[in-house]
């Protein structure tokens, strides 16, 4: 390969317009490289931007062929052999853009702020003498600790893309799921309160933040972190929690789901009346059997007995 | 060919055609699928939330007994695949002798030798297009197939590592292997919705909604998909989805069996096809079948 | 227009902190001006810890040593009473921001764990794996966002304003808008970080450290310190000069050359890895200099090899490292050694701090913290784990003696200084935008980064160091007549890069004046024409100071209390 081909995306601030850059290949570069040779040697009014580029800033996330990355960590020769010469470059999803690749933060931090994204330290501690937290309390909450803000999680987040109104970037869950489980933290609630109230039951489970991280961060894993925190504080009264308990509920009740109760738990009976024409459009075509009890599964008492002991092993 | 068949809930209930179809394709195919005994629920990614260890627990016994028969454990689900694989994944990386300790309960423990594939992998990896095209005695020549993967057979990409989560072909080459014409689905890797349909109900039909839409400006016949649920939401929401996104037109939305059943000459009513609410019976013919 | 009690311009550790301490003082405007989103900076990429006496892993340290440890490691060149206060101060700054939410790595009582570091004579560097910097950084914005800290992103630093009565604000470009926008303030906190961009091609620093408060402060009078001072760090990666901590050498990493020798022995048979990074880094450009590396000329390099710690510390207590191995040179320590090289790292000079308290200089309001100031605690050489103390400790003094001072002042005046300032700066940067012909911004930036690196590196002459001032004369002619490239006003990164351009050549020109006139060795600065220290007559800061256009040197003495000058051994 001897040429390759960046299309990016452009904005001035007013239109949108795509434009093609090409030049010369060399081995063992980053996609940050590319954008720099294109800046000096090709075009400087392309803006993007760039700090440590050691995959610690968060600075330089952008799009490559529609799967949001930091430039300066990613090999250009591994996106070529994935995507070919013409790399398509973007700024990230979800983001107000500026101009260019280069995205707006700031009311990405004024959402982050409403998530309490802060140690309220337990009363023991005081800042004259710091904290105490075990080795292993630490490592609980390193994983989250490894979030750098670039935004990545957020680019192709499907309940983003979709609606954000009702809904934070992953990370700021990741932000607030590190602190409720940080043993240091007293204040686990004040963390909680906010997610839930603005969408900590509507992940998708679509998986994207937790591919997209390029810190190993799984703000999905931390979501379901919350949502287990939150039960377990009685914050349990929503749709959500209820819709998982009717899972859990089954499992050890036969070892598999009810199809037919599972709306009238979720909702209950009034509310999921309300989806009654759409019962009627299963019941049509046998999609749906209301006289399907699930029988118990072979083996339910030790089915039982795992689930038993688990619980017991946390206590 | 032999597995370990893992049918999930789904196809126990609402999906039970995918189950007709995924069994009897087996059989046309000499794969010899051996029903795990006692299996319970994945979690389906919503019983993690309530208790992560337990759920943990459970499918490490759905592991332990796929060891038990010494097959490798095979879903037509895209979500239990995941959350098998998860589970493996958790196990194998450190919590196998915790997780055990709590399988004692039951008298079974997780060696660490089960594996978990899906319906897909098995045909496109284990089983090879070149022998499924040789056994395609109905190839489905004039079909436009759009291939619709969803998320869990692609994401997280460190625990489903069948192929490149962002480039995904092993649709296409099945759908053409099969005789039909594959078809590019820009929303192929966006997700249907299903698992927040209840909390985020808008968002989920605006997501189902544009799946379809974007089937029906590719002038797919249907949409195959390697997932019940993702069969289930773009089927049985279909309408929420077009009244949430203004779409016209009706889109059949295909399970991956069935779409293979109808390549080795299956009938539309042995493969399942009369009980979609999108209305799909009419493919049979379009192919050549009844 | 826009008025603060205290503006603090960067948001690094040293300017957050300040922030945070001059908003904690109650009842002022407070405003935390920076040119990147605030958790971009450099205090983000230190990695190994942050060093302060907690007596947790060796129950017989103790702030005395650390003071000891300082003044050796800074040859002296260190003011023994602000390190003495600095040393006195750290311990009490870790355990402040562990009650922030600082993650640090705990010991088996649940304490903050502390390893060994360069140049200590104890185990004193708190660390939280390989990210201490990281970890510091996002509880500082944390602390920002909890105390609702007011942020203006987006804003590069062009100048300060001084009148009559002193000091009126400063003026920036509002990079989002491409205004020149004055802002109003009482007291002013620089802490804009180094200057390490001035050996572009070779540095650990990110592509933001260019100098920018330190030109500005320079250009309104006050002097540099010890501007020939900078650290090269021994271990950045072959291929890209990216950092590779110093907790490699500290969890035991060995350095090899091409014979398989551990060559240290030759260098500091006691310590071994672990002598300060001065020594270590000119140890590693001797043997390369002598045939005793792998590859030539620019790409030659020795090895760090980590193999021995075993994969499971490696992943423990280093996986940051082994991240940027494998990923920037396809090397996994585990397996196989590290291809390394110095690189650029630290600017122990900066903003000439007169009142190490207070982060205050000879200009009434105005404060410096971090790496663009010097206090001095680090002279001519900063030990490892230092800096992160440094900012905590001297961005809470700055942030304290901005809010004391604006407490203070009664000040309405001022709007004349400001609105010239930025009439000036609204002409050369519409006049830069406008040039469509002249140097690229980015040739310049090589060739000074080329000049400084090939002869005013860690090997210094007289005839060399010459040339390179010649060589910056140049490139500062063509400077005024390059041409920007870009002419919009909406998020112009091409002419942020053509005001920080001027900003390095700036710093870059004190650098050589100060090395050229320090006729000794010491520290960092290794004159091979001069090859002794000498006590008799550099045992003073250099002070290069701004004259119309000329720059101009004096000295100023070093503050000795309680150790005397001794001969460097480790």
């Amino acid at each position: 390969m001897e040429q390759v081909v960046y299309r990016i995306r452009r904005f001035d601030g007013r239109k949108e317009f795509w434009q093609e850059y090409r030049f010369a290949h060399e081995a063992n570069k980053t996609v940050l490289w590319g954008l720099l040779k294109i800046k000096e040697t090709v075009d400087p009014s392309l803006a993007f931007v760039a700090a440590c580029r050691s995959a610690v800033c968060g600075a330089c996330a952008v799009r490559v062929n529609g799967e949001a990355m930091l430039a300066c960590e990613t090999p250009l020769d591994a996106l070529l052999e994935r995507f070919g010469a013409t790399l398509v470059l973007e700024p990230l999803g979800n983001f107000p853009v500026i101009r260019d690749l280069v995205v707006d933060w700031e009311p990405k931090a004024a959402r982050l702020a409403e998530a309490k994204p802060w140690l309220v330290p337990r009363e023991e501690f005081s800042a004259e003498a710091g904290c105490r937290q075990s080795q292993a309390e630490f490592r609980r909450i390193n994983a989250q600790t490894n979030c750098i803000l670039c935004g990545a999680c957020a680019s192709e987040c499907n309940k983003l893309t979709t609606g954000d109104d009702d809904f934070y970037e992953p990370f700021v869950y990741t932000k607030a799921g590190k602190f409720v489980a940080d043993s240091r933290d007293g204040a686990a609630a004040d963390h909680l309160r906010p997610v839930l109230a603005r969408g900590l039951w509507k992940c998708v489970h679509c998986q994207e933040c937790v591919t997209k991280c390029p810190k190993r961060v799984a703000p999905a894993e931390d979501i379901a972190a919350l949502r287990r925190a939150s039960i377990r504080l009685g914050l349990a009264d929503n749709q959500g929690t209820r819709h998982a308990r009717a899972f859990a509920g089954d499992i050890t009740k036969t070892g598999r789901l009810n199809e037919t109760t599972m709306a009238v738990k979720t909702d209950g009976l009034l509310k999921s009346a309300t989806r009654l024409p759409f019962a009627l459009r299963l019941l049509r075509r046998g999609k749906l059997n209301p006289f399907h009890f699930p029988a118990p599964v072979e083996g339910i008492d030790g089915v039982r007995a795992i689930v038993k002991a688990a619980k017991e092993a946390k206590e | 060919m032999r597995y370990a068949f893992f049918p999930g809930c789904v196809l126990d209930g609402a999906a039970s055609e995918a189950r007709e179809a995924t069994v009897k394709v087996a059989r046309a195919l000499d794969i010899e699928l051996v029903e795990l005994p006692g299996w319970t629920c994945c979690g389906a990614s919503h019983a993690q939330d309530v208790d992560e260890l337990a759920a943990l627990a459970v499918n490490a016994r759905n592991l332990a007994l796929a060891e038990r028969l010494g097959l490798p454990l095979l879903t037509a689900c895209s979500t239990c695949t995941l959350m098998l694989r998860k589970a493996k994944a958790a196990l194998d990386g450190g919590l196998k002798d915790k997780v055990n300790k709590l399988l004692a309960a039951a008298g079974i423990s997780y060696a660490g030798t089960a594996t978990v594939t899906h319906l897909l992998w098995a045909l496109v990896g284990d089983y090879g297009l070149d022998r499924l095209r040789a056994r395609a005695t109905r190839p489905l020549a004039g079909l436009k197939v759009a291939g619709y993967y969803g998320c869990h057979i692609l994401r997280p990409p460190q625990v489903m590592d069948f192929e490149d989560h962002a480039r995904p072909r092993s649709l296409a080459a099945l759908i053409a292997a099969l005789g039909a014409e594959p078809v590019e689905l820009a929303s192929a890797r966006r997700c249907c919705g299903f698992h927040a349909v209840f909390p985020a109900e808008r968002d989920a039909f605006k997501m189902t909604g544009a799946i379809n839409a974007d089937a029906l400006a590719a002038g797919a016949d249907c949409v195959v998909t390697p997932c019940p649920l993702c069969q289930m939401q773009l089927d049985m929401r279909q309408r929420e989805g077009k009244a949430a996104t203004g779409t016209a037109g009706d889109m059949p939305v295909l399970h991956l069996a069935q779409l293979v059943g109808l390549a080795l000459g299956m009938t539309g009513g042995e493969l399942g096809l009369g009980r979609h609410v999108t209305p799909a019976d009419h493919l049979a013919a379009k192919v050549g079948g009844r | 227009m826009q008025t603060f009690d205290v503006l603090v311009i960067g948001s690094g550790g040293a300017g957050m902190r300040a922030a945070l301490e001059a908003g904690a003082r109650g009842g002022l405007a407070v405003g935390l001006m920076t040119k990147m989103f605030p958790t971009r900076s450099a205090t983000g990429m230190a990695q190994g810890g942050i060093n302060g006496f907690l007596g947790n892993a060796d129950p017989t340290d103790s702030v005395a040593k650390h003071v000891f440890d300082t003044v050796k490691g800074s040859d002296y060149l260190g003011d023994q009473d602000a390190i003495a206060f600095f040393c006195g101060q750290a311990a009490a700054a870790i355990r402040e921001i562990d009650y922030y939410g600082v993650p640090f790595s705990r010991d088996g009582d649940g304490r903050i764990a502390q390893r060994n570091f360069g140049g200590q004579s104890a185990p004193r560097t708190c660390f939280s794996a390989d990210k201490t910097g990281h970890v510091i950084l996002h509880t500082l914005y944390e602390q920002c966002l909890k105390h609702g800290v007011k942020m203006l992103t987006d804003r590069l630093l062009l100048d300060l304003a001084v009148d009559d009565d002193g000091l009126c604000g400063a003026v920036a470009l509002d990079i989002r808008t491409g205004q020149v926008v004055p802002v109003r303030a009482k007291a002013v906190v620089i802490a804009t970080g180094g200057a390490g961009r001035m050996y572009w091609s070779r540095t650990t620093n990110p592509f933001a450290s260019t100098a920018d408060g330190m030109a500005a402060c320079f250009r309104a009078g006050i002097p540099l310190k010890d501007p020939e001072m900078v650290q090269f760090h021994p271990t950045g990666l072959a291929g890209t000069g990216i950092l590779m901590s110093e907790a490699s050498r500290a969890e035991g990493g060995y350095l090899y050359n091409n014979a398989g020798e551990r060559f240290m022995a030759r260098y500091a048979p006691e310590k071994m890895e672990l002598a300060t990074r001065d020594l270590v880094s000119q140890a590693i450009e001797t043997e390369i200099r002598e045939g005793r590396g792998f590859g030539t000329g620019l790409s030659a390099y020795v090895l760090l090899d980590l193999r021995h710690l075993g994969r499971e510390k490696i992943l423990e207590r280093l996986p940051g490292i082994r991240d940027l191995a494998m990923t920037f040179e396809r090397v996994d320590p585990v397996e196989a050694p590290i291809p390394i090289r110095p690189s650029c790292h630290y600017t122990m000079g900066g903003v000439d701090v007169t009142d190490f308290r207070t982060g205050g200089t000879a200009l009434a309001g105005l404060f410096a913290a971090g790496e663009a100031a010097c206090v001095s605690v680090h002279g001519a050489n900063r030990l490892g784990g230092n800096s992160l103390a440094d900012i905590m400790v001297f961005g809470k003094c700055a942030g304290a003696g901005a809010a004391d001072y604006a407490l203070g002042r009664d000040r309405k005046a001022g709007d004349g200084a400001l609105a010239a300032k930025a009439a000036e700066w609204e002409e050369r940067l519409a006049a830069a935008m406008a040039r469509d012909d002249g140097p690229a911004v980015a040739s310049i930036r090589d060739r000074l980064a080329e000049a400084m690196w090939n002869k005013v590196g860690i090997f210094r002459r007289g005839g060399e160091m010459k040339e390179a001032a010649a060589a910056i004369d140049g490139l500062t002619e063509e400077y005024a007549r390059c041409a920007v490239g870009d002419d919009s006003r909406v998020f112009n990164t091409a002419l942020v890069n053509y005001v920080e351009l001027g900003n390095l050549l700036a710093m870059a020109k004190a650098a050589v004046l100060g090395a050229l006139n320090r006729t000794e060795s010491r520290g960092c600065h290794l004159r091979e024409d001069y090859p002794a220290r000498d006590d008799a007559n550099f045992l003073k800061h250099t002070l290069v100071t701004l004259a119309g256009t000329r720059y101009e040197l004096s000295y100023r003495p070093v503050v000795v209390t309680d150790y005397q000058p001794a001969e460097r051994r480790y």
